[in-house]
C-alpha cells in the first residue's frame, strides 16, 4: 500500500469515532450510516492531498465528515437505496445501543430532532472542542456559537423537563 | 435534572467505551483502489462536462445547418430557435461542472452548503429550463431533425393553422408536466433519478433549497 494511503489510513483509525458519531447523528438506519461512512471515508481520500498539516487532523475531518452528511442527509429523499453486508462495511461497533444510561438516550433523541446545521454544533460542543474551534468549523463568529449554544442549552433543558 | 454540560461528562464517558468498540474495516482500505475512486462531487463535475460536451456538439451541427440552410428561412430560424437553447444549455452545464469543481468540502460548513445548495439550484433550474424549451420549442427540434437527418421539410404544404396548435400544445405541456409530476412523481417509477427529475419538475426541490438557504443565512446572523 502507497506510504500516504498508509498514512491516511492511520489517522483515520485515530480519529474513527468521529466518522462514527457523525454517521451514527445523521442516518436512521444502517445501511444508511454505511453509505454515508463510505462517502466520508473517500471524500476524506481525496482531499487528504490537501491536507495542512499545520493544522490539527480532528478539526480538518470533522469539517469534511460534517459537510459530507450534511449533503447527504439534504439527498436522503432521492437517493439510491441498497442493502450492504457486513463484510462490506467500513465501520462496525459492538451493539452500545443497548447499554447506554437513560440521559444518554434523551440526549441522543435531542440531537437527532435536531435540524442538520445544529447537529453539527451539538456534536462539536460535546466533543469538547473549543467556541473557537467549532467557529473554524461551522464558519461562524464565536459570539454566534456562544448564542446558539445557549439556545441548545435552553432547548434542552425544557425537553428533559417535559420527559419528566 | 441534567442538562448539556452535565451530560458532556456521560458523553465522554460513552465515547471512550465506543473508542475500544469501534472498528474501521482495513481490509476494505487495502482492497480497494483509493487512487482510483472519485468524489461524489468530481462525479457530478464529470457527467456535467460529458452533457455540456453533448450539447456543444449540437451547437456546432445546428450552426453549420443554420449556414447551409440560409435561404431556407423557416428552417434556418428553427435552427437558430434551437441553437440558443443549445448554446444555454451548454452554459448551464458548464457552470454546474466549474461549479462542482470549485467546492471544496474542508471549508468551513455554512460557506460550503450554501455552494453546494446554490448548485443544487442550478441543476434544478436547467431541468426545468430544459423541459420548458424543449415543449415550447418542440415544432423546431422536430423540423430541423427531419430535414437534417432525412432530408424531409415539414414546413413544406404545412398549414400556418397546424404549425400554431402545436406552438400552443407546447407551451401547454410544460405546466401539464409539472402538474403531473407533483401529483404522481413518486409512483413515476421506482428510479431514483426519475424520481429525482420528477420532484425538480414539480418545484418542490426548488423549493426546498430556496428555503435552506435562507436557513443558512439565519444560521450565519447573531
Amino acid at each position: 500500500m502507497p506510504e500516504d494511503q498508509e498514512r491516511f489510513q492511520a489517522l483515520l483509525d485515530n480519529h474513527r469515532g468521529i466518522l462514527y458519531k457523525v454517521c451514527y447523528s445523521y442516518c436512521r438506519n444502517r445501511d444508511d450510516r454505511e453509505d454515508l461512512a463510505q462517502e466520508i471515508v473517500v471524500q476524506l481520500w481525496c482531499s487528504f492531498r490537501r491536507f495542512d498539516k499545520r493544522f490539527r487532523f480532528s478539526t480538518w475531518m470533522y469539517r469534511i465528515a460534517l459537510n459530507v452528511a450534511i449533503s447527504y442527509a439534504r439527498r436522503e429523499s432521492t437517493r439510491a437505496r441498497h442493502m450492504i453486508s457486513d463484510e462490506a462495511r467500513i465501520l462496525t461497533a459492538a451493539d452500545e445501543a443497548k447499554s447506554q444510561p437513560e440521559e444518554l438516550g434523551l440526549l441522543y433523541r435531542f440531537i437527532e430532532r435536531l435540524d442538520e446545521l445544529n447537529k453539527a454544533l451539538a456534536l462539536l460542543y460535546l466533543d469538547g472542542n473549543s467556541y473557537e474551534e467549532i467557529a473554524g468549523v461551522l464558519g461562524i463568529s464565536e459570539t454566534n456559537v456562544a448564542t446558539k449554544i445557549n439556545r441548545l442549552k435552553n432547548s434542552m433543558k425544557r425537553e428533559l423537563r417535559g420527559n419528566r | 435534572m441534567a442538562d448539556l454540560d452535565e451530560l458532556k461528562a456521560k458523553w465522554d464517558e460513552q465515547n471512550r467505551r465506543l473508542e475500544k468498540s469501534i472498528r474501521l474495516n482495513c481490509e476494505l482500505f487495502r482492497a480497494t483502489k483509493l487512487t482510483a475512486v472519485e468524489s461524489e462531487l468530481r462525479r457530478t463535475a464529470i457527467y456535467a462536462g460529458l452533457e455540456a460536451g453533448m450539447w456543444l456538439i449540437v451547437v456546432i451541427a445546428l450552426g453549420n445547418f443554420i449556414a447551409v440552410h440560409m435561404r431556407t428561412r423557416e428552417l434556418a430560424f428553427s435552427a437558430a430557435a434551437a441553437d440558443v437553447m443549445s448554446i444555454g444549455m451548454t452554459i448551464a452545464l458548464i457552470r454546474r461542472m466549474a461549479g462542482a469543481l470549485h467546492i471544496d468540502y474542508a471549508g468551513p460548513i455554512a460557506a460550503i452548503q450554501k455552494q453546494v445548495e446554490t448548485l443544487r439550484i442550478l441543476r434544478i433550474r436547467t431541468i426545468q429550463r430544459g423541459v420548458l424549451f424543449g415543449s415550447v420549442l418542440w415544432v423546431p427540434w422536430l423540423a430541423v431533425t427531419l430535414y437534417g437527418i432525412f432530408g424531409v421539410d415539414l414546413y413544406r404544404g404545412a398549414d400556418p393553422a397546424w404549425l400554431t396548435g402545436n406552438v400552443l400544445f407546447g407551451l401547454a405541456l410544460f405546466p401539464a408536466a409539472r402538474w403531473v409530476s407533483k401529483k404522481y412523481g413518486v409512483r413515476l417509477g421506482h428510479s431514483p433519478l426519475i424520481q429525482r427529475m420528477a420532484k425538480d419538475l414539480a418545484g418542490s426541490e426548488l423549493n426546498a433549497a430556496q428555503t435552506f438557504l435562507a436557513r443558512l443565512e439565519e444560521f450565519e446572523r447573531e
